[in-house]
């Protein structure tokens, strides 16, 4: 890096830190119990929303396991 | 800038406000907005959402902003016909407003954004459909932080349609009290019991409502929480409020006035028939750039003025009646024509702070023509509203007047005033004239076939 041009890359830096630092404006109050319900409630909701997404496939395991797999379209998905 | 008025709307968010100048609406960005709404307009976010009519478009312009020092752009928004509260809106739009915020929120999560505010207010209805209008609302998702917005979507939209579906519709009356929602442990206690076995609602209504109650008087230090919500959480945060609200369901009762038409039996159907000829008459002598029906039932007349493509607004006091309005609007897919809950004889009011945050139904108008159809009875007997304060009212209201006066002799008036003794010695046809006449000017005046009830066009003296 020439350094001449040094100054003004930590200049564009602290910018962009600042930039960054600055990005989101929380004007509103979450709430502290509804911040720490969220959390709380974060890991169950995250399963069940893997299960609902994934649940074509779980569908066709166990109609596969079942010997019912031929039933189920390729595409059911 | 001079000419310039701040809109007082729009005054908590910092990321920028909305102003008026030379009469048109345009919203000033502020400088500490700037990364979020490049990113919302690079991101693909804003294409996607305005695409899906879910989004107000703007264009950015070139207007000196309201308060410069502070500016970093200034846009201007597609204007909207009408502002509408949720307070008056049914079941179904509330419903709709709600399922289109969390579209939009799962969109934004896809594009790396995440609403920051979840207001019902920041819904409005544009073309028959429910458009997000606070381009300003959203920001860059940053991974393990909780929805910021979550209990604001409790309040604005889970409580009125809980409520609503378990325990009584007029509970929607609770959002003109509320201006930032219901609170969840009103909602909570007012819910029956049975609703607890439902996880959407036991999760965000019932647990949510008491961990706010856990939580009011201790200081939680936000920086020593070492709990993240990673972006499946935050996903299934949404889907479980977006399957709480879809299994929410409201069977509309048959009302006193749900079923108008066909129960009352106010018209024989060449009188009918009649009244409808006279307002599609009146509304093509006159062509308004905008027509309020006010207690317009089903909307049976407002459509004469919307299906010639004037912007109308449908307003009625029974919430079943604009349910079905509502529900009819969405079948036959009508971009003009927009049905509303109100009480006339205790219109929405100015509300919020320094009564500037949310505006009555008079500062939202004037209308260029006013519909009151079967309603004077109503209002003057049943209310006992003076002839010549109605007469100011629709004044007030509009540019022209097709009002229909119902006389005593009417099965209806008979019927209000049965039971009560009648303090009404000016309600006559020709006492209705002479007060009216004084506020407006009589274009035409018909008696409407096989009934003794009389229409009117009238045109507001100037």
């Amino acid at each position: 890096m020439n350094l001449v041009h040094l100054p003004a890359s930590i200049a564009a830096i602290l910018s962009s830190i600042s930039t960054l630092l600055q990005t989101n404006e929380a004007y509103l109050d979450p709430g502290s119990g509804s911040y720490l319900l969220q959390l709380l409630l974060a890991g169950l909701l995250g399963s069940l929303f893997v299960v609902k997404a994934s649940w074509g496939k779980i569908k066709g395991f166990f109609q596969h396991l079942f010997g019912r797999g031929e039933e189920t379209p390729p595409d059911e998905e | 800038m001079k000419n310039s008025q701040r809109l007082t709307a729009s005054f908590r968010d910092p990321s920028g406000f909305v102003f008026r100048h030379n009469g048109t609406l345009y919203r000033q960005i502020n400088t500490t907005y700037r990364e979020n709404y490049q990113t919302l307009m690079k991101s693909g976010l804003y294409d996607d959402l305005t695409r899906a009519q879910l989004l107000i478009p703007h264009e950015e312009v070139a207007v000196e902003p309201a308060e410069p020092s502070i500016a970093y752009k200034v846009i201007r928004p597609e204007p909207l016909q009408f502002i509408s509260y949720p307070y008056e809106r049914c079941f179904s739009q509330l419903k709709d407003t709600a399922l289109a915020t969390l579209s939009i929120q799962k969109r934004a999560l896809k594009h790396g954004m995440s609403l920051k505010d979840c207001s019902a207010y920041n819904i409005q209805f544009h073309r028959g459909r429910p458009v997000f209008i606070d381009t300003l609302s959203f920001e860059i998702y940053r991974e393990g932080e909780p929805w910021a917005a979550y209990r604001q979507f409790c309040q604005h939209f889970l409580s009125p349609l809980a409520l609503i579906a378990h325990r009584d519709v007029r509970l929607n009356q609770l959002l003109r009290v509320y201006i930032d929602g219901i609170p969840l442990d009103l909602t909570s206690r007012l819910l029956p019991t049975r609703t607890k076995l439902n996880f959407a609602l036991l999760s965000h209504i019932h647990l949510h409502a008491a961990s706010q109650k856990h939580y009011a008087d201790k200081t939680v230090d936000k920086s020593k929480i070492a709990r993240r919500m990673s972006r499946t959480s935050f996903l299934g945060l949404i889907n479980s409020l977006e399957s709480g609200v879809r299994g929410l369901h409201w069977k509309p009762i048959v009302t006193e006035w749900g079923d108008y038409y066909q129960a009352m039996n106010s018209y024989t159907p060449k009188a009918l028939e009649h009244k409808q000829e006279l307002v599609d008459q009146c509304l093509g002598l006159i062509q308004p750039d905008s027509v309020w029906d006010l207690g317009a039932n089903v909307g049976l007349f407002s459509r004469f003025a919307s299906t010639r493509g004037i912007p109308t607004l449908a307003f009625d006091i029974d919430p079943v009646a604009v349910e079905r309005n509502y529900r009819a609007c969405k079948a036959e897919q009508t971009t003009s024509l927009l049905p509303l809950l109100l009480d006339l004889t205790n219109p929405s009011p100015s509300l919020g702070w320094h009564y500037k945050e949310r505006m009555s139904l008079l500062e939202r108008g004037p209308a260029d023509a006013i519909l009151a159809l079967a309603l004077i009875h109503h209002l003057a007997i049943s209310n006992n509203v003076p002839l010549d304060w109605l007469a100011k009212f629709f004044y007030q209201l509009g540019s022209w007047l097709v009002v229909e006066f119902v006389p005593k002799c009417d099965g209806q008036v008979k019927h209000l005033l049965a039971f009560r003794e009648d303090i009404f010695p000016d309600y006559t046809l020709a006492g209705f004239e002479r007060t009216f006449n004084n506020h407006f000017t009589i274009h035409q005046k018909t008696q409407i076939q096989e009934s003794e009830r009389v229409l009117y066009l009238m045109k507001r003296r100037e």
